[in-house]
C-alpha cells in the first residue's frame, strides 16, 4: 500500500476524516516529531490526472490551509511510508526553515497577459521605421529584418521589466515576500506570487484592484488564496 | 480586468486551470520525477506549460461569447 502526500504541517488538522481526497479515499494524519503529513493510502504507483483528483488534492489542502499554513507537495506525490519518513528526517532542518518562512501567509497569485495588438503593435512600428531607407540587398534585408526582430524583442524585454519594477513598487508593503517572472516572449507576461499575511489580504486586495485600474492596456488574472506552492523552494 | 468580465462558468474553468497550474507546476517534491497517468499513457512529468493553455482557453471563452454576442444569442 503506498501513501498519497498532500501536504506537511506544524498544526494538526481538524475533521480530516470529513473530506474525501484522491481516488476517493480518506485523508490522516501521520506525524513525525511534531511534522505532521497529511496523506491517504493510495493503491497503485501514480495517480491518474483527472479532474476530480487534481480537485480533491486542492480540496484537502485547502481544508488544510483554512487551519494552518501547510507546505503543500505537487499533484501526484505517492510514495510509501518509508520514503516519507526518511524524506522528513532527511530535510527536517529545510523543512522547519521554509514553515518558518510561511508561517501565518497565504499566497496570492496574479498573471499578467499583454495585449496582442499592443504587442503586434510594437513590431509594426519598428517596421515602419525600417521602410524609410533605401532598397537593399537580399543579404542585408535578412540581417535588418532580424535586426529589427532583436529590438522589438528588447523593447518587449524592457516593457515586462518595467511592469515587474511597477508591480514591486505597488505591493512591496502587502506582500512578506514575492515571486516574480518576466517572459516577454510569452502571452503571459508576467507571472508573480505573493506571500501575504492573513490579516493583510484585505490590503493586498485593495492594493490589487488599484494595479487593475492603473493600467487598463493590460490584462490581469488574479487568485488566491492559495496554500504557498510558490515558496517551497529554499531561497 | 479579466476576473470582471469572465461570466461563472468561464470562471470555472479558469479557476480550475490556476488550480492546474499551482498544484502541478509548484510544491514540495520527494522524488526526483512524479509519474502521473493521462489517459492511459504514464507520463514523466517535467514541466507542463499550463499557462499556455490558460491563455487559450481565455481567447476561446471570450471568443466563443463574441460570436454569440454578434449573432445577437442570449448569453
Amino acid at each position: 500500500m503506498s501513501l498519497y502526500v498532500y501536504c506537511l504541517s506544524e498544526e494538526k488538522t481538524d475533521a480530516l476524516e470529513k473530506i474525501t481526497g484522491a481516488g476517493g479515499a480518506k485523508p490522516f494524519l501521520i506525524t513525525r516529531d511534531a511534522i505532521n503529513a497529511v496523506v491517504s493510502e493510495f493503491v497503485g504507483e501514480s495517480i491518474s490526472a483527472t479532474r476530480e483528483n487534481v480537485i480533491a488534492h486542492q480540496r484537502v489542502i485547502g481544508h488544510v490551509l483554512a487551519q494552518t499554513t501547510p507546505l503543500p507537495f505537487r499533484f501526484g506525490t505517492v510514495v510509501t511510508a518509508i520514503e516519507l519518513g526518511n524524506y522528513i528526517d532527511s530535510q527536517r532542518e529545510r523543512l522547519e526553515a521554509l514553515f518558518a518562512r510561511v508561517r501565518g501567509a497565504v499566497e496570492m497569485s496574479v498573471k499578467i497577459m499583454w495585449d496582442k495588438n499592443q504587442v503586434a503593435a510594437v513590431k509594426k512600428a519598428d517596421i515602419i521605421e525600417e521602410r524609410g531607407g533605401a532598397a537593399v540587398g537580399p543579404g542585408r534585408a535578412f540581417l535588418l529584418a532580424r535586426q529589427r526582430e532583436m529590438a522589438a524583442s528588447e523593447i518587449l524585454k524592457r516593457r515586462a521589466e518595467e511592469i515587474i519594477l511597477w508591480m514591486e513598487e505597488r505591493l512591496s508593503d502587502a506582500a512578506r515576500e514575492s515571486v516574480l517572472n518576466a517572459q516577454p516572449a510569452e502571452a503571459i507576461v508576467v507571472r508573480a506570487s505573493y506571500l501575504v499575511e492573513r490579516d493583510r489580504i484585505e490590503l493586498y486586495r485593495e492594493r490589487i484592484k488599484r494595479v487593475c485600474e492603473e493600467r487598463a492596456d493590460l490584462n490581469f488574472l488574479t487568485s488566491g488564496p492559495w496554500p504557498p506552492y510558490s515558496f517551497t523552494k529554499s531561497p | 480586468m479579466i476576473d470582471e468580465i469572465l461570466q461563472e462558468e468561464e470562471y470555472s474553468e479558469l479557476s480550475f486551470l490556476e488550480m492546474l497550474d499551482h498544484a502541478l507546476n509548484r510544491g514540495l517534491v520527494i522524488t526526483g520525477e512524479i509519474t502521473i497517468a493521462v489517459a492511459d499513457i504514464d507520463l514523466i512529468f517535467v514541466g507542463l506549460n499550463l499557462l499556455i493553455g490558460s491563455v487559450e482557453t481565455i481567447n476561446q471563452v471570450l471568443g466563443t461569447r463574441a460570436r454569440k454576442e454578434s449573432q445577437g444569442e442570449q448569453i
